[in-house]
C-alpha cells in the first residue's frame, strides 16, 4: 500500500492513547498486581518487570507476525507460539479482546490493506497490531517499540487511577523506562521465526491476572 | 460508523444513564420485567467499580443471567460510552450475535455526573434518568441528558413526600428545559407510570423496525444562550430559534 505520510507519524497515531481501542479499560495487570501489595514505589519494577517477559513475548511475536505478513505467510503458527508462550488463559482472552477492538479501529483506518484483510476475529493483539505497522510501512523495530511504549503508557496511566499520585512523577517512570524498551526492540526486531519467540513468561503477573479474571470488584478489565 | 442508517434488522439499542442512585439498573430490572415475556432482551452494565449492577440484575430474575455482561471502564463510565465506545459496542454485537435474533439490548452506563450522554454510534435511544431525593433542583441544573435524552425519568416520586419535593413541579422545570421531549414521573408501584415507560419503550422499538429511528446526539453539554445573543453548545435548530424568539437565558450553570 502507498505510504503518502512518514512511518514516524503514524507510529503516533498507533501509539496515541486516543485511538478507540478502549485501552481505558486495561490497566496491563497493574490492578491486581496492587490489590496484592505491590506499592506505588514498587510500579517502576513492575513495569521494567513486564518488559523483561509478558511485554517481550508479546513484542516478539509482533514482530516475527510482520516478517510474515511481508513474506506471504500463514499467521497461524504465529498465533500459536504465541499463545503457547503466554500460559494465562486470562491474558490469552485479554490479548484477543484488545486485538478485536484493535481491529475494529484498524480496519477503518485501512480497510483495502492486504496485512489487515487476512486477519482472523480472533486474532491477538500482536498479530492485529503486526498488521497496522505493515499497512503504516513501520520498520519491525518500530513495531517493537509500539508494543513496549504502550504498555509503560498502560500500566503508567492505570497507576494514575490505582494509586494517589503525582502524574508528572509517572510521567519520569515513563521516561525512565525509554531504554528498557529500546533494548527489548532492537533484541526481538531481527526475529522472524514463530520458534523464535522468547519464552519468557512471568508467573506471578500470569497468577494475579487469573486470580483478577474472577475478581468481582475491579476498575480495569485487566 | 455515525452516519449510517440504523440498520433496522438488528436489535434495538437502548441506552440508560444518570447519576449515580438514581435507579438505573431499577428501571433496567423493571423493563426486562414487563417485556421480557414478549421480547427477547439482553443488557450490558457499565459498573463504575464492580460488577454490582450486572449481578443485581442476575439476581432480580428478571432474564437469564447468560444475556446480563458486565464491561468494566476503567473508572472511566463517561469514556466508555461517549468517546471511545469500542468495549461496550463489542459487548452488544457480541450479544446480538450469540442470541440472535435480539429485539433490544439496553446498555446501562456506570453511574456519572449530569453531563453524561451516549454516543448515537453505540444507542439508538437513550433514557436519562435523575430522582426526586437527588433534589428538587435537579431538573432546573439541565445538562445534556436532561434536556435532550430521548425520555428523561423522573424517578421515586413516591418519596416525593419524605425529601420534600413537589414531583409536579419538578417534571414541569424538566418539561420546560426539554422543548416538547418526553418525560415520566416513575415509581415501580405506579402502574400507570410503568405503562408509560413501556409504552415508549415499545414505540422507540417500533420506529426502529420500521427504519424511522434517527438516533440523536444529546450534546456534550446543554445548549444555553446569553443574553447578548450568543448561543453555545449543541443547539439543534429548532432551539437555536426559541432561544432566539423567546431571548430566554437558559442554564448558565451547566458547565458545573
Amino acid at each position: 500500500m502507498p505510504v503518502t505520510v512518514t512511518p514516524e507519524l503514524l507510529l503516533m497515531l498507533l501509539a496515541d492513547a486516543r485511538l478507540p481501542t478502549s485501552g481505558h479499560t486495561q490497566s496491563a495487570g497493574l490492578e491486581p498486581a496492587v490489590a496484592h501489595g505491590v506499592p506505588s514505589a514498587e510500579v517502576p519494577d513492575y513495569i521494567d518487570l513486564r518488559l523483561r517477559t509478558v511485554t517481550r513475548v508479546e513484542a516478539a511475536a509482533a514482530v516475527v507476525a510482520l516478517h510474515h505478513l511481508r513474506q506471504g505467510l500463514s499467521l497461524a503458527q504465529v498465533e500459536t507460539a504465541w499463545a503457547a508462550r503466554t500460559p494465562s488463559a486470562a491474558m490469552r482472552a485479554t490479548s484477543r479482546a484488545m486485538g478485536r477492538a484493535t481491529q475494529r479501529v484498524v480496519r477503518r483506518l485501512w480497510p483495502n490493506d492486504p496485512s489487515v484483510r487476512v486477519l482472523g476475529p480472533g486474532a491477538s493483539r500482536a498479530i492485529v497490531l503486526a498488521a497496522a505497522a505493515d499497512a503504516c510501512g513501520l520498520a519491525p523495530v518500530a513495531l517493537a517499540r509500539l508494543v513496549g511504549y504502550d504498555d509503560v503508557q498502560c500500566v503508567a496511566s492505570a497507576a494514575l487511577k490505582l494509586l494517589p499520585l503525582d502524574p508528572a512523577d509517572v510521567s519520569a517512570w515513563v521516561l525512565d523506562a525509554l531504554p528498557a524498551v529500546d533494548r527489548l526492540a532492537v533484541e526481538v526486531a531481527p526475529l522472524t521465526v514463530p520458534g523464535s519467540i522468547p519464552a519468557s513468561g512471568a508467573p506471578q503477573i500470569e497468577a494475579w491476572a487469573e486470580a483478577h479474571a474472577v475478581a468481582t470488584r475491579r476498575l480495569f478489565s485487566a | 460508523m455515525p452516519d449510517m442508517p440504523t440498520p433496522a434488522d438488528r436489535a434495538l439499542r437502548v441506552g440508560v444513564c444518570g447519576p449515580v442512585g438514581t435507579g438505573k439498573s431499577s428501571l433496567i430490572a423493571l423493563l426486562c420485567s414487563q417485556l421480557a415475556g414478549s421480547l427477547d432482551l439482553a443488557v450490558v452494565t457499565n459498573d463504575i467499580y464492580t460488577d454490582e449492577d450486572a449481578r443485581f440484575l442476575r439476581s432480580a430474575g428478571v432474564l437469564d443471567p447468560e444475556r446480563i455482561r458486565a464491561v468494566e471502564t476503567g473508572a472511566c463510565p463517561h469514556t466508555a460510552i461517549r468517546d471511545d465506545i469500542t468495549a461496550n459496542l463489542l459487548a452488544v454485537e457480541q450479544m446480538e450475535e450469540d442470541f440472535a435474533p435480539l429485539d433490544i439490548v439496553i446498555v446501562e452506563s456506570g453511574g456519572d455526573n449530569l453531563t453524561a450522554t451516549f454516543s448515537p454510534a453505540l444507542v439508538d435511544t437513550q433514557v436519562f434518568i435523575i430522582d426526586v431525593a437527588g433534589g428538587g433542583d435537579v431538573a432546573r441544573k439541565g445538562g445534556p441528558g436532561i434536556t435532550r435524552a430521548d425520555l428523561l425519568v423522573v424517578n421515586k416520586t413516591d418519596l416525593a413526600p419524605y425529601v420534600g419535593v413537589d414531583p409536579l413541579e419538578m417534571v414541569a422545570d424538566a418539561a420546560a428545559v426539554r422543548n416538547g421531549r418526553p418525560v415520566i414521573a416513575l415509581s415501580r408501584g405506579d402502574h400507570a407510570s410503568v405503562t408509560a415507560l413501556t409504552d415508549w419503550l415499545l414505540t422507540q422499538f417500533a420506529e426502529h423496525r420500521a427504519g424511522h429511528l434517527v438516533p440523536t446526539d444529546p450534546g456534550p453539554m446543554a445548549p444555553h444562550a446569553h443574553t447578548d445573543g450568543t448561543v453555545h453548545g449543541n443547539v439543534h435548530p429548532q432551539d437555536a430559534e426559541r432561544v432566539r424568539r423567546d431571548g430566554d437565558d437558559v442554564r448558565h450553570d451547566a458547565h458545573a
